[in-house]
């Protein structure tokens, strides 16, 4: 072990669970959802981290994810209400200005495009919706994808293409890209043994991280068509396949997992209430096809209770945000020993 | 293991698997002895037996949970194939069938039953490009298939579609010069029952008073075949076997509602929905092509003919109705004659837009929307009161009708869209004739319906929907 988090903040206000953490793109905002249906935003004062608003009203039920838009105007909620608002700051302040309905169900994550143009939403009712962003801030439906058989626990975007990864309670994770008019499946990846419940894609978008109930994490590489592995693949898809599994490193379900895109960290949120963070060796001969990870640091009981969502400030490298069943939300540094 | 219904019926739960998290909980009335204590046992064979004190074994029941349970729950709903399979399958058709050549060697010809087949056009396109059969080879091809196998008759439901054309037309600029808030613009397109079955379930009665009242060709030729040619035949309609050959899965949901049964006779409209993979299979039992199945003339009476030629609608293959009730509504509403209808198409293939103009004025604006997606969009813009348009063609499959859940299948992704498009194709070949031109429906008009408003024909050409409610009960929340 040749690092460590070093605890910088401890935020304490949501009256419930707290669910997820989201820095805004110019990593000068956190927000944070949870149970008592409420968003709330923390930034800085000087040397310490407040709670600046807190969003609430707009949801009946738990907020279970919250994203922001690539521009840092607007966020998305997702609810078990089943649906999804947004809210726009345009006036200054936070006021929530559109509702996506549709999904049947409890809403699981949201998540918007790099592009802005599009934002995912995936729900119990085993459907993952593509919307579009119109000109007149109107949201329409693209897609619906009803291609898992069970809840669909997480959605993230490809850092730089219109691709789409989705993670499932029936153990898989899906990718999905638009062709022909609509959307769809471009890849299966099988191969952990329970639900996955995070998945997301390295600064490059080659390679992707999975996390899961079956406490491992894997590790995928994509494969483009004429690869030099030679390794087969279909039309002019990719093919992704597992190059690396982390396994006997959690003790219980690997809630969550987060690929920090300036310094190549991967962060884990799991349900033994530690984070844990791992690097890549960068002297394995075989990066592409065997990479080789270790754990640097662990923050033993980061949580007293469950950690539920992990996430890397985009701007300022080795600070990350963290929130967990005990409502509490936390910033951590990560630091070379 | 992928369902067959459409993709809007799954969304709603209703497909083929029960989940650990998706129980059936629909409550299951159980007939109960007060009193004694019982013991039950189970049987080597995994049967239930319920032991008296006496000894007794009296075997158990096992709990029904029928199609119109599911149809009228909000919980878990399942259409677990043994549920389909009890009513509406090839199967019932063979046993039906199969009763009857007992009566007939038994010499009780009482017991016979009336066997109908009312074949959708677009099933017979869609078997006609997996054979690569003209249209008219295979509605002939088909009528000897059936009769063969012990049909009495072989209609064709481009017959009632006539029917369900002319009333919704009617229907519209009814609605159209009405201020009647129960029946509102825009007024939204019944004929497909994946549609109707998720409006109920989903948005109740925010969205029920647009759809359009009209019965589907295939709920039409259910009222025509059970209350106008039963008579004719001098049969009571429960002496009749109705049985329709559909291009989707979701049409057995409909032939199964509530409003479609009769009571008095305990006999439905149309008691049995085979689709046309379902005809395929048949045909694959029997262990013959439908390229080698000798033809037969086509039944004259419920069928759309002239000459030897079939004859179809304008519109495409979901029945034209964006097209019948727009060129209707010009001519009635404003005096135009529609030459050509134009489709702007927008978001997507499956998202058309039409209007009408005059002076310079848009003054009717329809719109095909076709698919979960740009159904979702649809309605979310009805309910919110934004909805521009005056009427919506609505179909819960990607590219209508012709591309059902029902239709025949290779089963591989580039085939399928060859099929789909050989389908399109030869239904767009078909010469087409407005309702207006059948001189038959003027005569059912009068002789049967004793003419167009009244009681009569509201019930014959008319149905209702209802809202199902969300169920409370404990057990179907999910933490």
């Amino acid at each position: 072990m040749c690092a460590r988090l070093e605890e910088v903040a401890v935020l304490e206000g949501h009256q419930d669970r707290a669910w997820t953490v989201a820095w805004n793109p110019t990593g000068t905002v956190l927000a944070s959802s949870g149970g008592d249906k409420t968003i709330r935003l923390w930034g800085r004062e000087g040397e310490s981290w407040v709670c600046k608003t807190v969003l609430e009203d707009s949801h009946t039920r738990t907020i279970r994810s919250v994203c922001w838009s690539p521009c840092g105007t607007y966020l998305a909620s997702g609810s078990f209400d089943a649906t999804t608002c947004i809210w726009d700051r345009k006036s200054g302040d936070y006021e929530s200005s559109a509702t996506l309905e549709g999904h049947e169900n409890e809403v699981k994550c949201v998540a918007w495009s790099p592009s802005g143009q599009l934002i995912a939403t995936c729900s119990r009712d085993k459907s993952v919706w593509i919307w579009e962003v119109s000109e007149d801030e109107d949201y329409e439906c693209a897609s619906v994808l009803s291609l898992h058989t069970q809840d669909v626990k997480h959605v993230t975007w490809h850092p730089h293409k219109e691709i789409l990864a989705s993670a499932s309670y029936d153990d898989t994770v899906k990718l999905y890209r638009e062709s022909d008019d609509d959307w769809d499946c471009l890849a299966t990846l099988e191969g952990h043994d329970s639900t996955v419940w995070g998945v997301c894609f390295d600064q490059s978008g080659e390679r992707l991280a999975s996390c899961s109930e079956d406490k491992t994490l894997k590790i995928w590489q994509e494969y483009l068509p004429g690869n030099e592995e030679g390794i087969q693949t279909q039309d002019s898809d990719p093919t992704w396949k597992c190059v690396c599994t982390l396994s006997g490193y959690h003790k219980r379900t690997v809630y969550d997992v987060k690929w920090c895109h300036q310094t190549g960290l991967i962060a884990t949120a799991a349900g033994d209430d530690c984070i844990r963070v791992f690097q890549e060796d960068e002297s394995s001969p075989d990066r592409r096809n065997q990479p080789r990870f270790s754990l640097t640091a662990t923050a033993e009981q980061a949580h007293s209770q469950d950690v539920n969502c992990v996430a890397w400030n985009p701007k300022e490298a080795g600070l990350l945000a963290s929130c967990s069943d005990d409502g509490v939300v936390k910033i951590w540094r990560y630091k070379d020993e | 293991m992928a369902s067959k219904f459409s993709g809007v019926l799954q969304l709603t739960d209703l497909d083929d698997f029960i989940t650990p998290s998706q129980e059936c909980i629909k409550p299951v009335k159980v007939e109960k002895t007060a009193g004694e204590v019982g013991k039950i046992k189970i049987h080597n064979d995994g049967s239930y037996v319920q032991v008296a004190q006496t000894g007794e074994e009296v075997k158990l029941q096992k709990a029904k949970i029928t199609l119109n349970d599911c149809l009228a729950c909000s919980g878990c709903i399942t259409s677990a194939e043994a549920v389909l399979i009890t009513q509406q399958s090839q199967d019932e058709l063979y046993r039906v069938l199969e009763q009857n050549r007992k009566a007939a060697q038994d010499g009780e010809t009482s017991q016979e039953k009336l066997v109908v087949i009312s074949i959708s056009p677009q099933s017979r396109t869609s078997l006609a490009a997996r054979y690569n059969l003209s249209s008219l080879d295979t509605a002939r091809k088909l009528t000897g298939f059936f009769k063969q196998l012990g049909a009495h008759h072989v209609f064709d439901t481009t017959f009632t579609r006539d029917f369900s054309l002319l009333e919704s037309q009617r229907e519209f600029v009814q609605r159209f010069q009405s201020n009647d808030t129960s029946a509102p613009l825009p007024m939204l397109a019944s004929a497909c029952p994946g549609w109707i079955c998720y409006a109920e379930k989903t948005h109740g009665e925010y969205v029920l008073p647009y759809i359009s009242t009209t019965k589907s060709p295939q709920q039409v030729m259910g009222s025509l075949v059970k209350d106008n040619f039963s008579k004719q035949q001098g049969k009571p309609p429960d002496q009749i076997y109705h049985v329709t050959v559909m291009p989707c899965f979701d049409k057995k949901l409909e032939a199964s509602r509530e409003d479609f049964y009769n009571d008095v006779y305990r006999t439905r409209d149309v008691d049995c929905v085979i689709t046309s993979g379902e005809v395929e299979a048949m045909l694959e039992k029997e262990g013959i092509s439908l390229v080698d199945v000798t033809p037969a003339d086509l039944d004259t009476m419920f069928s759309s003919t002239s000459g030897a030629e079939l004859l179809s609608h304008s519109g495409g293959g979901s029945g034209g109705y964006l097209e019948h009730i727009f060129r209707h509504a010009a001519k009635e509403l404003f005096g135009q004659d529609v030459q050509s209808v134009n489709y702007k198409t927008l978001r997507n293939k499956d998202f058309k837009e039409v209007t009408l103009e005059v002076e310079g004025k848009v003054v009717l604006k329809f719109a095909l929307a076709y698919g979960f997606r740009n159904i979702q969009n649809m309605v979310q813009k009805v309910k919110r009161g934004k909805s521009p348009y005056h009427f919506v063609e609505v179909m819960a499959c990607p590219s209508g009708c012709l591309n059902g859940g029902g239709q025949v299948r290779i089963g591989d992704k580039e085939a399928d869209k060859d099929l789909l498009t050989r389908a399109e194709k030869l239904y767009s070949a078909l010469p087409v004739k407005t309702p207006e031109e059948n001189p038959l429906l003027e005569s059912l008009y009068t002789e049967w319906l004793s003419g167009r408003d009244n009681e009569k024909a509201r019930q014959m050409l008319h149905t209702s929907y209802h809202p199902v409610a969300k169920m409370t009960n404990a057990l179907a929340i999910k933490w």
